[in-house]
């Protein structure tokens, strides 16, 4: 059997894409010829050197999924839990930033801000989202949540996971006040919405066990972030 | 933030604001290195393991002389931890009755993972940054279609009929075509002596 041949059969065996017959030419050319057990072994550790590091040097290129909007207090609080709130530096330095605040406000620029604050607040359209599948539509009937019963939120109904998903995954936009959805999977109601100073939290609750109580429990939560 | 060393340093001293900047950075790295074909985990998995890995930075930022060598950290925990999840989920699948559990006995993935976990065990940033710039050397020295050919291969591990059918070729072509190309990157390797030699003792 020729270098190339060898190679090429060797190779179909550690990939596991030989058949039983190339399993044994090679197996016997390995008997035959020593030398090509060793060269059998140095192109398996090649392959699963190249297989176990290749997709990790392509990982350090990767752009993209971003950051899960949900994961990202998990990963403050660890952060907090880690460092403690002494290391935050902002707090030793607050009399600083104080002060630095005082002379921006003194020097107009504070102005301005409280004014294009007080127009963003009037033209903020604090929107709540409920995210739903239509299927649950259907399923649900009279059951189902309708806008009837939430008039302040606005339903958005997805047709599948792929466009429910990247719904989930987006943040917030800066007029929207809270999205919640409905994991069926986990049992759990989704409730991401803007606490003070805009900060962004994601809370779960146990969903309630029957269609009409889960619109009741979705009614609650719409009037509870609408006040 | 301004510079990755004005940013490393206020990770350093745990500002939250930093954090959440490297967060946001480091994510697709540790998700797309949870990903890792070996561990063929579900994305929601792989999502749990690169949040995972994502704190375990925590305690290791004072280590780091660069925003970049994270980065590579990140990588390596992430695949370690996802290849680990999945050889204990076939454990579990094999101890817990299931009715595949018999197939799964017969051809002992578990073994599979042995070879990859210890190599990602001694891997290091370092040794990882080479081998991405050996890499790219040795593919660049490639036909454009045959580099993407051995990337496909390598990084994604598609099988040969995947691979065949995607580059409309008879597969016998296949096997040829990565036979040579896989020699010339082990030419490139022999190159990096020390690094192939440490790598491979993990491998035998």
């Amino acid at each position: 059997m020729d270098a190339p041949t060898f190679t090429d059969l060797a190779l179909r065996v550690i990939s596991r894409e030989a058949t039983d017959d190339e399993r044994r030419a090679v197996e016997a050319e390995m008997a035959s010829t020593p030398a090509r057990r060793e060269e059998f072994e140095q192109l398996k550790r090649t392959h699963q050197l190249l297989r176990t590091a290749a997709p990790l040097t392509e990982a350090a290129r990767a752009t993209g999924p971003e950051l899960p909007a949900w994961r990202v207090n998990e990963l403050s609080t660890a952060v907090r839990q880690h460092f403690g709130p002494a290391a935050n530096p902002k707090a030793e330095a607050g009399s600083t930033i104080w002060a630095h605040v005082l002379r921006w406000v003194f020097g107009g620029g504070g102005l301005a801000a409280l004014t294009f604050a007080i127009v963003m607040m009037c033209f903020a359209n604090r929107t709540v989202e409920v995210g739903l599948y239509s299927s649950d539509l259907v399923r649900g009937g009279e059951q189902s949540l309708s806008a009837r019963d939430v008039p302040s939120a606005r339903l958005v109904w997805f047709d599948e996971d792929t466009s429910f998903d990247q719904w989930q995954n987006q943040p917030l936009a800066w007029n929207q006040h809270a999205k919640i959805w409905v994991d069926n999977e986990h049992d759990l109601l989704y409730v991401l919405r803007r606490v003070r100073h805009g900060q962004i939290v994601m809370e779960t609750q146990p969903l309630a066990p029957t269609d009409a109580a889960q619109r009741e429990q979705i009614k609650q939560v719409v009037n509870s972030l609408q006040n | 933030m301004g510079t990755d060393l004005e940013l490393l340093t206020a990770l350093q001293r745990g500002e939250q604001d930093a954090w959440d900047e490297a967060f946001r950075r480091l994510y697709p790295a540790a998700f797309a290195a949870a990903r890792h074909p070996l561990a063929s985990l579900t994305p929601t998995e792989a999502e749990d393991i690169a949040i995972e890995a994502l704190t375990l930075l925590l305690p290791k930022v004072k280590q780091v002389a660069a925003f970049d060598e994270l980065r590579l950290l990140v990588i390596t925990i992430a695949s370690r931890k996802a290849i680990s999840e999945k050889r204990r989920q076939l454990a579990d699948k094999r101890g817990g009755g299931d009715i595949t559990s018999l197939d799964a006995m017969q051809d002992d993935e578990t073994i599979r993972f042995e070879p990859a976990e210890q190599l990602l065990y001694h891997l290091s940033g370092i040794d990882l940054r080479e081998l991405g710039k050996l890499l790219d050397a040795a593919l660049s020295a490639l036909e454009p279609r045959q580099a993407d050919l051995v990337r496909d291969f390598l990084v994604h591990h598609l099988p040969y009929k995947e691979l065949a059918q995607k580059y409309r070729m008879p597969i016998g072509s296949v096997g040829v075509g990565l036979a040579r190309s896989l020699d010339k990157i082990r030419a490139h390797l022999q190159a990096m002596p020390k690094l192939s030699k440490e790598l491979a003792a993990y491998l035998r």
